[in-house]
């Protein structure tokens, strides 16, 4: 009884919200967009699974070369180089403030300026980290498996690996930084109150 | 929905008990015990996001300013490692039977027991979870 009465206010409640509601981007009150706290829950988890991609697929290249591999070329050293680049740039990236890069007019507010050229020279880095990332794993894939001839696919598939593993660590790091620009919009609204 | 909540629990441990016993039998029918880390990263997996989600009232630091900050990262950070546990233990019998240290119908009951595991710690959180909006469901 109780809790069908507070469903019954619930319902009244989020109908009164959808009449009042202006700001609707679709005419039919059935097409509302998911709140963003949950996309931003959603896309935090979805970050977190394609990095955990990137590093089992390279994981799985190793114990691949080390247990069933028959061919002459094996995993080192080497092929983790730019997945550690990929991830030292990742962290670099998802560490800065986002705020400390808005404020880039000239106000009255000094040290502000030499906080965003330092945010800017940081996520310089970051992102020629990942980039370096991506491009080593290239490089892996070309200087060590199609020049020296390895091109036939169950040897072929460790450098693949290390391309696909980069990849999903840069998709990784696209997702998380998308996800933590989207704006509370309800709370924001509530605090402007 | 007017389910008590000791048929919650019945069915939770069931569900559980269910999926502790294809991943024993995935290690036992083929005398190889390797599967069994799929329960620990399981296990796991639901610690940071409990722990971290937590932490919230301790990021207020310019609260009233127009840079207001939003959301919270640690929230942020505990989802991110809670999201990297949950599909190492989706992916780790994949991982093993490519390897081939264990045999294919092993990696079959493995990942559904795992998953039955996992389930039901969701279901878990989903059935007793107390809070004052009606989403912001965490795994």
């Amino acid at each position: 009884m109780d809790s069908v009465t507070q469903h019954h206010s619930k319902t009244q409640s989020s109908t009164r919200d959808t009449t009042m509601d202006e700001h609707r981007l679709f005419k039919f009150p059935v097409f509302r967009l998911p709140k963003s706290a949950t996309v931003r829950a959603m896309g935090m988890y979805l970050s977190g699974a394609l990095y955990a991609i990137g590093f089992w697929v390279l994981l799985d290249a190793a114990l691949y070369s080390k247990r069933v591999n028959a061919s002459l070329v094996h995993v080192t050293f080497v092929d983790w180089v730019p997945a550690i680049c990929s991830s030292l740039g990742m962290l670099i990236i998802n560490s800065i403030e986002k705020s400390a890069l808005l404020n880039n007019d000239a106000s009255f507010m000094q040290p502000s300026s030499t906080t965003t050229w330092q945010a800017r020279v940081v996520l310089f880095i970051g992102f020629s980290l990942l980039a370096t990332g991506i491009a080593g794993s290239f490089i892996v894939l070309i200087l060590k498996f199609l020049i020296k001839g390895y091109n036939t696919f169950p040897t072929l598939g460790m450098g693949v690996a290390n391309v696909v593993s980069n990849a999903s660590i840069m998709l990784s790091c696209i997702v998380l930084w998308v996800v933590q620009n989207f704006e509370d919009d309800d709370y924001n609204y509530s605090l402007a109150l | 929905m007017t389910v008590k909540p000791i048929t919650k629990i019945i069915f939770l441990s069931v569900l559980l008990s269910i999926g502790i016993l294809l991943v024993v039998l995935s290690c036992a029918l083929f005398h190889n015990y390797h599967p069994l880390y799929v329960i620990a990263v399981f296990l796991v997996a639901p610690i940071p996001n409990a722990i971290f989600s937590n932490l919230n009232a301790n990021y207020q630091s310019d609260f009233l300013s127009d840079s207001a900050p939003n959301g919270n990262p640690f929230k942020d950070f505990g989802e991110f490692v809670t999201g990297i546990f949950v599909f190492s233990g989706l992916v780790l019998p994949i991982v093993f039977w490519h390897v081939q240290l264990i045999v294919f119908w092993s990696m079959i009951m493995s990942l559904s027991g795992g998953f039955i595991v996992y389930a039901s710690i969701i279901l878990f959180s989903m059935f007793f979870h107390m809070s004052d909006d009606d989403e912001g469901f965490d795994f």
